[in-house]
């Protein structure tokens, strides 16, 4: 029946001139094309199709044929239905390339992963060779289509592991592959133009430096490679060479880059972009726009941590400007809550500090705004980042970033931290590190000016202090407490009351009203209190007068069961410990210190 | 001199499983003489050369080393290197003649330094102390051709330089000078800012020496290039040795 009505307006139409088909034509040529295709009589169609008497027909309807075509060959992958293949291959050749691109483009569109794949890769090429018969006109339609592609890239799941980049289940690497070749002529061209307009413009006399009309090309093909630097390449996890020696996602990363310095932008500028007060460049996209944060960040990380490109990157910038730099980066990276962003930036940042000797940073590098945001997105990670591993990642970066600090820059960022962190943990590790520098500088030869004397005062007045007075809860707080007193500990042990290096003997009447007797008075109080509860807890669980108790917690939609009354001794008994062990340091301070503090 | 160091690990030792790679490599490097270094390719960071070397490279290199004796400090060439450097920094520059320049570029060297700037400044003399150097230059310049002696940088301006970095041992590790004639259309010189710690130490004050036009060779000392450590972990760890542009 199909075959029928489609060979009747074959016929019909053979003898008109191809302006006078009627919309009615187009209608029954397509809808009789696709059932004829459906139902298998493909052969049939590209006889017809093939006719030399119909070229006209298929110059202007063929098109429409596409559809059903292309469903027809992804879904028969395994077999090759080459009549299909055939009738595909004389259209691409034979019909006009706006409307095979609005064809071919409508294809790519699908849902599931599988399908997805199999259309890239059934696709690309066709795309590629339609598009290079557009001739100066092409740029607009390679952006539509690279930005069909990579959405649709964009719902294929990632490999995780190397086995998983290895196996490829789902075709990512395969596509990655398939899209840089894609690319390659379109990349090429840019790069003659960008030769031929610099040759004109030094013919015209004009000063190398300014760009003259912006390239429509180039510029879609840098929104290409800023999109793909967000999304795959932020996302995956890239093997070095000797993890992985042949990796189709680093060849994607390492020719991304490529193409960036094929279109005329230096990767060290875009990763110090930064910094650089870039020149306006006359074109139609903002710089925000051009130069997206997070790509940026993406390629400061390939660079810096996958040493991608670095044959053409000048090994001759400081490594302190480098650090200055990847900042920024890094600031962006950190303040994302995605594990891929975090993991990252800790990343880039390490191998920047890495670089440097240290206690070589000066304390002038604090009064940079990122320099200061920076550990306050650390702290975060350190302590709120649901994975593990990156929080004992991002507190192994922090004290490698205070290592890099000068004496007195570490002075200045002790007293920021402790000023800002509000986190018990994140305090009582700072103020371990100021111990260990007040002890560096007490050792022969390495005095100076911050951890001794009248510079340390004010800085163990803020560490030797209670955030709440007697009231504080010693608890929640206890971490914090804990390393005071310690640091309290050693300081009366280490520095001599004769020598006083540090001051402590002359601060230490004030420390007792001001840190140790509100710690005594709140010790005692705890403990008082907590012995109460763990009194009362004992009197219910023998009278076994089970209390509904006024709060309850679900977690999902799941009620989570009482804590049963061993467990709340267990806590209680814990916390009464906890209180004994403050109190044996408090003694033993007492004891170090009887009689001397009136010297 | 210290004492000559001993062996530390026995045969058996050296060859069980238990004894890792890395702490072979400190050891000879701790020991052993810059040249021998050289030679066994042990030099540069622990980690990486665990990498390149085998384990039966290593004892064999670790026994090398006790029998040929060339420890840390006995090889006198270099005690002659430190000495021939010290006299560098003290020799006043000179312009160099057009002899000496031919005799330089026969011997194969490398550095061709052009600068352009965009800002003209006020006649000054190529000074070789800088001011504002804390404690004597830790570069050497030697001038290969003459720029226009009127035209220098100042902090902040923009400047524009081909370049080609070597280590000493004449390996090139980095230029943008290209080579072919294609590519000399594409490439374009070194642009950035001059006189802020944008770059090494050594290119910063050296460079604000130059004038427009000239060319010169840089030897720069690794204090003012990436330092004693080079860096670490990149793909260019040898970067802690003196560096020439």
């Amino acid at each position: 029946m199909a075959l029928e009505q489609l060979s009747d307006v074959v016929q019909r139409c053979q003898a008109l001139s191809d302006d006078s088909y009627t919309p009615e034509d187009h209608d029954v040529f397509s809808v009789s094309g696709r059932t004829c295709i459906e139902e298998g009589n493909s052969a049939q169609v590209l006889s017809l199709v093939l006719d030399e008497k119909n070229q006209d027909m298929v110059r202007c309807m063929g098109w429409t044929l596409l559809p059903p075509l292309i469903q027809v060959l992804l879904k028969k992958r395994d077999e090759k239905p080459s009549p299909c293949l055939a009738i595909f291959s004389h259209l691409l050749q034979t019909c006009r390339p706006k409307e095979l691109l609005i064809g071919l483009l409508e294809q790519l569109e699908h849902e599931d992963p599988d399908t997805i794949a199999e259309s890239l890769h059934l696709l690309l090429n066709p795309l590629q060779k339609v598009l290079l018969c557009l001739g100066s006109r092409k740029a607009s339609s390679l952006g539509m289509t690279l930005s069909s592609v990579l959405d649709q890239l964009a719902k294929l799941p990632l490999p995780h592991t190397k086995e998983q980049e290895e196996d490829d289940v789902f075709s990512l690497c395969r596509c990655c592959t398939d899209l840089m070749a894609f690319v390659k002529p379109f990349v090429h061209e840019t790069r003659q133009n960008l030769l031929s307009s610099e040759n004109t413009n030094k013919k015209a006399g004009e000063q190398g430096g300014g760009r003259a009309a912006e390239d429509e090309l180039q510029t879609e093909l840098l929104k290409f490679s800023m999109k793909t630097l967000s999304h795959p390449l932020l996302e995956l996890q890239l093997r070095d060479p000797d993890t992985l020696a042949v990796s189709p996602l680093r060849d994607f990363a390492t020719e991304i880059l490529n193409t960036l310095r094929a279109i005329g932008e230096s990767v060290s500028s875009l990763v110090f972009q930064p910094l650089l007060k870039r020149k306006q460049v006359l074109g139609f996209l903002e710089e925000e726009v051009r130069y997206p944060k997070e790509s940026l960040a993406s390629l400061a990380h390939l660079v810096f941590v996958h040493h991608l490109a670095a044959d053409s990157f000048p090994s001759v910038f400081s490594s302190v400007f480098c650090l200055r730099c990847n900042m920024e980066h890094v600031c962006l990276l950190l303040s994302r809550t995605e594990e891929s962003r975090i993991q990252k930036g800790l990343e880039l940042y390490e191998k920047s500090l890495v670089r440097l000797e240290d206690g070589s940073l000066p304390a002038d590098l604090l009064q940079i705004k990122t320099f200061l945001t920076v550990p306050q997105n650390l702290v975060k990670v350190m302590t709120m980042c649901p994975q593990h591993d990156l929080r004992t990642r991002g507190l192994k970066v922090l004290q490698l970033s205070i290592d890099k600090f000068d004496t007195e820059a570490k002075y200045n960022f002790f007293q920021y931290m402790l000023k800002t962190s509000r986190h018990s943990g994140v305090e009582g590790y700072i103020i371990k590190n100021i111990k260990v520098q007040i002890d560096a500088a007490l050792q022969p030869g390495n005095s100076n000016v911050w951890f001794e004397g009248s510079q340390l005062l004010p800085l163990l007045r803020k560490v030797l202090s209670l955030p709440d007075g007697p009231e504080t809860d010693l608890l929640q707080y206890l971490d914090r407490v804990m390393e005071s007193l310690n640091l309290l500990r050693y300081l009366v042990i280490r520095d001599k009351v004769t020598d006083n290096q540090t001051g402590i003997w002359t601060e230490l009447y004030k420390i007792e009203d001001t840190f140790l007797k509100p710690l005594r008075v709140g010790v005692n109080m705890s403990r008082a209190h907590y012995e109460r509860e763990l009194h009362d807890t004992r009197a219910t669980k023998r009278g076994k007068a089970k209390e509904e108790s006024v709060i309850s917690v679900s977690v999902g939609s799941e009620k989570l069961p009482n804590m049963t009354s061993d467990s709340q001794i267990q806590a209680l008994h814990s916390a009464l410990h906890t209180f004994d062990m403050i109190e044996s340091v408090l003694v033993r301070i007492e004891e170090l210190t009887a009689g001397k503090e009136n010297l | 001199m210290a004492d000559e160091p001993t062996r530390q690990w026995s045969d058996e030792q050296l060859k069980s499983d238990d004894l890792p790679k890395k702490d072979i490599i400190k050891f000879i490097q701790d020991n052993a003489a810059h040249s021998f270094l050289n030679e066994q390719k042990l030099l540069g960071n622990i980690k990486n050369v665990a990498k390149t070397a085998k384990k039966e490279q290593l004892i064999a290199a670790y026994n090398h080393l006790f029998e040929s004796k060339r420890f840390l400090g006995t090889e006198p060439i270099e005690e002659v290197t430190e000495q021939v450097r010290s006299v560098k920094l003290e020799e006043k520059p000179k312009d160099v003649p057009a002899e000496v320049v031919d005799e330089v570029l026969e011997a194969g060297l490398f550095i061709y330094l052009f600068i352009h700037y965009y800002y003209y400044l006020f006649l000054c003399f190529c000074n070789f102390l800088l001011t504002g150097s804390q404690g004597p230059p830790k570069y050497f310049k030697s001038v290969l051709k003459k720029g226009d002696k009127e035209n220098f940088p100042k902090k902040g301006d923009n400047v524009s330089c081909w370049y080609t970095g070597s280590l000493e041992d004449g390996t090139v590790f980095d230029t943008n000078i290209p080579t072919t004639a294609r590519k000399k259309k594409q490439t374009k010189p070194l642009t950035f800012k001059v006189g802020l710690g944008r770059v090494i130490r050594g290119w910063d004050e050296g460079i604000m020496t130059m004038s427009k036009g000239e060319t010169s060779r840089l030897e720069i000392e690794p204090e003012w290039a990436y330092g004693r450590k080079g860096l670490p972990d990149s793909k260019y760890p040898f970067l802690w040795s003196p560096l020439t542009f």
